[in-house]
């Protein structure tokens, strides 16, 4: 782990600005310490030798007055800045991860590390700041104040140079001594400590279901007890933990009373000036201070350099080679999946596992011909693969067997990975379990935004009772949606999502994409989805739709069921089609 | 401006009374601090931080006298005394910091242990309530914020005054003046420069609170709608909204980094101007006799050491204020759960005796069969929103009969089985149990009777059969595996690999939502309760699964072997429901959409099927897909 990360500076622009300023000031605050020793000794050592009165050092007093007003305007510029540059690059990093966990899939994002990089975006970065803002000046001005006031120290008094000189290797030296024999132990122990800890919390957490079975007032002894072990543990780490620190402080102390001492004896023997000794005295602690605030926020610098060490290995996870080729008219061509498996989490299991499935997106129906609109039904148990199924016909899941090949009208066939998917999507309509909705007005999250012909907007919403909900809300089609939906109930969002799907032209849409929601939705909301499914075969399109219910199985023109297999037997899992 | 107002009306409560008001200082009160221990870390703090400045102090004398080139002998307390602050200084604080952090992790498991106590004997409804809210799930990170308060923000605090009052005497002693002019540049960066810390993280909390909630909502809906997201090809749109929350983020901080900026000024000027003023106010005074040129050194060199203890601050009152929002969420948490209780005191029972151990014993209560739980008239409301959802119920439920609540998703289900178990004090109407009412009943009491399977139900982080022991203290691991076989999850089990001993991990993350919610029926089985209340067991499952479920709980009713259970079961679906004794329909009057749900039709499955909204709905769901 190094101190500070030059990815860093690569990757957020700002960090690059701050580091400049942050050093430059340190720079600054090095010839101002210097400054202030040298002019305290020259107003000081006169005074008390008796040689000068005020008048006599009005001037370098002056001199003192403006080193202080600047070291205070150094202090006000460091902080002023380091907040709003720490700010800046936590949010650089935040868009970089957010932008790059999105590029890597939705499949990666549900494989466990999307909880992760969610703390991570939200709270996790925000790490980055104090490491900013109080470390790294701090580390800066180690490499400026402390060589500048040691030249200054060697200058004056060669011996006091070098006990300085001796000691300040010992500090990093006895650091890392007592680091690497405390490493082990406080590693442990921490483990330890985060367990007893989440335990307390799982408690807290699980009080209401204690509740229910009236046993929450059992385990208020296992609480203390488990706070008690925590505090005894924690005691262990910070005991040795706080080792390092004492040594820290006791060589940075101790050598500045060798220092005081040593001046202290040559002036008496008269092998030293007042002058320069006042200097030293005065420079010595200075010599150490950056060392010890480095050490003091050496916490918040692992939190820190951890932080964006996260947001590196996000970053650095290698995005899929995205398809180059712009996507064929989907209307008229066929989809086909060739015994696709998809390893399901991190067990040995394929869901699905060898899927076939030729799907022909039938052209819209035309004034003269008959519609070609049907609707394919995916069944199966759960945790068959049903909806990875249609993550991979969307291109969103890469499948680990098998593969994926577009047959276009004019009899080509490319794999679905050569398409650049972005010009693929426009042309399919998904509507997920959980439906995002654009917030805005209920209007704009059915129309999206786009001017549509109110009559259209008026029979989708009938086909699937939209308008009904749009009757009984006080504000009507202008009730406001929230991010996510938020305002409306989880089946008044699954309406408007169903409304929106059903208002793309049939001929630049002609694929429809459902995963049925089998949470809170009773047997009339599913009404709602059988309306809206026979209104878009209706409309010519090919309905893809996870069926859990028997109704929707019952409209579909084929079923296919998605199985899945142990990986010991890849394939094994039946596909035929059950009806057709 | 209401806040004109405000100083003035706040100004006549009493200083007393203030304190007592503030959520900070009631939930320190429930850290338990033993204020002997406080102390001992400030003195010894205020001795490690006093070492320095008496190493500064003594090598000013030494260096002044040394000058004058006295015989050696005459310096040897001086030397001995810098060397021996010198190495006293990391000692102390060694010590310190073991004593403060000492008190802090003292206080944290009180405040826990304090906290859990409160909760679990408080009311249970506000419990219900603030498991949909984060409350409980931040109360992590909140207790361990106002734990540090003691660390970092009073125990700095008592260390800076004890160091400021001690070198202000010090430097006093020789020139009464100098002693002032110091106290008032360690008032600018102990008092001045703090508040203004504080006043800066105030600021950009408040103002930073809608960009970050902003922050938090686009990202999270980023990353949870990815996929819908880009096929939709609405991604690059989000992104700009993060962009936007971003910036509104960087621009609260900036205005906060202003008057950070003025508190870090004045920070490090302090020193510098206290510097200062010694030496114009001394260079005169030892012109004039008053003082020797040791004394000079000594008052002029000393304020360098001085201002370490009184640089924390600031971050000091960074943390007070930290601290205080913590607890204002801790303390809200306590009061929402004592103020809607009733029916008993709430410190009943409260001092916890050895017998309360983990698993306290649970007598299987009088007589099971004769268990009665009658629902007269009842209306609920969902506690905090007033809004009647459900109203005028009645219901009777005794061991040996099965009854299924169905209606809509949304209808009140949930909220009326809430108020049956006696969670939830009903809005009209009575819920008794055996002729009591079940939520004036203590929670124990109540649910040795009856018991409530919430669709949110927790799943510890612990082993499978600790999480099923819940239910009951004495399940034995061929008791858990039984009970496992019955809910369908016998496949499940056989491929954990340490069997009813495997960890199911926090909350149940490596358990599907089926496999979940069967463990939660499975734990309910296991429940000594003759009544039993589930809510909605078959959702996640498919149909087939789902109803099998739903029929093996309406057989447990009828066991022959005396064990009788009465069940009611909250569904949506309805193809199970041949077996119920009663199937009750949960719908609004044709009327009244909007008023609160009734029992629109209530009877046998076989009768039910007369009602034209009940079998249309049984239609849509026939045939379970093979």
């Amino acid at each position: 782990m190094r101190p500070l990360d030059p990815r860093l500076l690569r990757q957020a622009r700002a960090a690059r600005g701050y580091v400049v300023l942050t050093a430059t000031l340190g720079f600054a605050t090095a010839g101002l310490v210097v400054a202030q020793a040298v002019l305290l000794a020259a107003i000081l050592a006169p005074a008390i030798q008796g040689t000068a009165t005020l008048p006599d050092v009005a001037g370098p007093v002056g001199l003192l007055a403006a080193v202080v007003a600047a070291r205070a305007a150094t202090a006000w510029a460091q902080e002023r800045f380091a907040l709003r540059a720490a700010a800046r690059t936590v949010a650089e990093l935040r868009e970089q991860v957010v932008v790059h966990a999105t590029a890597l899939g939705p499949r990666w994002l549900t494989s466990g590390r999307g909880p992760a990089v969610a703390t991570l975006a939200t709270r996790g970065l925000d790490d980055l700041e104090p490491y900013l803002v109080r470390y790294l000046p701090q580390l800066l001005l180690a490499a400026t104040v402390t060589p500048a006031a040691l030249a200054v120290v060697l200058g004056l008094d060669w011996v006091s140079a070098v006990v300085i000189a001796v000691t300040i290797p010992l500090v990093p030296l006895f650091m890392v001594l007592v680091g690497q024999l405390t490493a082990g132990t406080s590693e442990r122990r921490l483990v330890v400590v985060q367990r007893l800890g989440s335990q307390v919390l799982d408690l807290l957490a699980g009080l209401p279901t204690l509740l229910a079975f009236g046993r929450a007032r059992g385990p208020e002894e296992r609480v203390r007890a488990l706070g008690e072990a925590n505090r005894r543990a924690t005691m262990g780490t910070l005991r040795v933990a706080f080792l390092s620190g004492m040594v820290l402080e006791l060589l940075t102390t101790l050598s500045v009373a060798i220092v005081a001492v040593g001046v202290g004896l040559r002036l008496v023997h008269g092998g030293m000036d007042l002058e320069p000794a006042i200097a030293v005295l005065v420079l010595a602690p200075e010599v150490y201070l950056p060392l010890r605030q480095v050490g003091m926020h050496f916490h918040a610098s692992t939190n820190g350099v951890a932080a964006a060490q996260q947001a590196f290995e996000v970053l650095d996870e290698a995005v899929p080679e995205a398809g180059r080729r712009h996507a064929p008219r989907l209307a008229g061509s066929t989809l086909t999946l060739h015994g696709v498996g998809v390893r399901a989490g991190d067990r040995d299991v394929l869901a699905p596992a060898g899927l076939d499935l030729v799907l022909p997106v039938g052209p819209p129906a035309r004034a003269g011909r008959v519609a070609t609109g049907r609707v394919v039904a995916l069944t199966g148990a759960s945790g068959g693969g049903k909806t990875t199924a249609t993550l991979v016909l969307l291109g969103l899941v890469v499948p680990e067997h098998g593969r994926v090949t577009w047959t276009t009208p004019d009899g080509e066939t490319v794999p679905l990975a050569d398409v650049d998917l972005s010009t693929f999507w426009p042309q399919v309509a998904w509507l997920p379990q959980r439906p995002a909705l654009t917030p805005g007005t209920l209007h704009e999250a059915v129309t999206d935004g786009a001017d549509v012909d109110p009559a259209a907007v008026a029979r989708a919403a009938r086909t699937t009772g939209l308008d009904d909900v749009v009757a009984t809300l006080p504000d009507g089609w202008a009730t406001p949606v929230g991010r996510g939906g938020a305002g409306l109930s989880v089946g008044q969002r699954q309406r408007a999502a169903l409304t929106a799907a059903l208002l793309g032209d049939p001929a630049e849409v002609p694929l429809v994409v459902l995963d049925e929601p089998t949470a809170h939705l009773d047997a009339r909301g599913e009404q709602v989805v059988l309306d809206a499914v026979r209104a878009w075969r209706d409309q010519g399109r090919t309905v893809v739709v996870v069926a859990h219910r028997a109704s929707l199985v019952r409209v579909a023109d084929l079923v296919v069921e998605v199985t899945s297999a142990s990986t010991a037997t890849p394939g094994a899992g039946s596909k035929a089609p059950v009806s057709a | 401006m209401s806040r004109t107002t405000g100083p003035d009306r706040r100004g006549r409560v009493g200083a007393r009374e203030r304190v007592a008001a503030d959520p900070l200082w009631q939930a320190v009160r429930l850290l338990d601090v033993r204020w002997s221990r406080v102390l001992r870390a400030v003195v010894l703090g205020t001795l490690a931080l006093g070492s320095s400045v008496g190493l500064a102090a003594v090598a000013a004398w030494l260096i002044a006298r040394a000058s004058q080139m006295p015989p050696v002998l005459t310096l040897s307390v001086a030397v001995v005394g810098v060397r021996a602050f010198g190495i006293s200084r990391g000692v102390f604080r060694y010590l310190e910091r073991l004593a403060s952090h000492d008190v802090a992790l003292r206080g944290m498991a009180s405040l826990r242990a304090n906290l859990y106590e409160a909760l679990a004997t408080g009311s249970p409804a506000a419990l219900v309530r603030l498991r949909r809210g984060d409350l409980l799930a931040r109360v992590g990170s909140d207790v361990d914020d106002v734990g540090d308060v003691v660390v970092r923000a009073l125990v700095p605090a008592g260390i800076a005054l004890g160091v400021s009052a001690g070198s202000v005497l010090l430097v006093g002693a020789f020139l009464p003046a100098a002693g002032v002019a110091l106290a008032l540049c360690l008032v600018l960066t102990a008092v001045v420069a703090p508040w203004l810390s504080a006043r800066a993280a105030r600021g950009i909390e408040e103002r930073g609170s809608v960009a970050r909630a902003a922050m938090t909502a686009t990202t999270l809906e980023i990353l949870e709608d990815s996929g819908p997201l880009a096929v939709s090809g609405r991604l690059p749109a989000r992104f700009d909204d993060l962009r936007t929350a971003d910036r509104d983020l960087a621009r609260s901080r900036d205005d906060g980094a202003r008057t950070a900026g003025v508190s870090a000024g004045i920070g490090a000027g302090a020193v510098g101007l206290a510097v200062l003023a010694s030496l114009l106010l001394g260079l005169p005074a030892l012109a004039s006799g008053a003082l020797t040129p040791e004394e000079l050194s000594v008052v002029v060199l000393t304020p360098l050491a001085v201002f370490e203890a009184a640089n924390a601050l600031p971050g000091a009152a960074v943390q007070l204020h930290r601290s205080r929002q913590a607890a204002r969420r801790v303390m809200s948490l306590l009061e929402v759960s004592s103020t809607q209780h009733r029916g008993r005191s709430p410190r009943a029972g409260h001092v916890a005796g050895p017998t309360s151990g983990p698993a306290p014993p649970i007598d299987p209560g009088p007589s099971g069969a004769d268990r009665s739980l009658v629902l007269d008239g009842v209306a609920c409301a969902w506690p905090g929103t007033g809004r009647v959802v459900v109203a005028g119920v009645d219901l009777a439920l005794r061991p040996g009969r099965a009854v299924a609540l169905v209606g809509a998703s949304g209808v009140g289900k949930t909220t009326l089985l809430a108020t049956a178990a006696g969670l939830l004090h009903p809005a009209g109407g009575s819920a008794t149990l055996d002729g009591t009412d079940v939520g004036s009943l203590p929670r124990e009491t109540a649910a040795r009777g009856v018991v409530l399977v919430a669709e949110d139900g927790h799943v510890f982080d612990t082993t499978l059969l600790e999480n099923l022991r819940v239910a009951r203290g004495d399940v034995t691991p061929a008791e858990a595996e039984a009970v496992l076989h019955e809910v369908g999850l016998q496949g499940w089990l056989d491929r954990l690999p340490d069997g009813v001993e495997t960890l199911v991990g926090p909350d149940a993350a490596d358990v599907s939502g089926g496999e979940r919610r069967r463990l939660l029926v499975a734990r309910a089985l296991l429940a000594p309760a003759p009544l039993l209340l589930v809510d909605e067991p078959a959702e996640h499952l498919d149909a087939l699964t789902a109803d099998a479920l739903v029929r093996h709980l309406v057989a447990t009713t009828r066991t022959a072997d005396g064990a009788e259970r009465g069940l009611v079961v909250a569904t949506h679906r309805l193809s199970a429901l041949e077996d119920v004794d009663e199937v009750v329909l949960l719908g609004h009057a044709p009327g009244d959409p909007d008023g609160p749900a009734c029992v629109v039709a209530r009877g046998t499955h076989a009768e039910l099927l007369d009602v034209p909204a009940y079998r249309w709905a049984l239609a849509q769901e026939d045939a379970v897909p093979r």
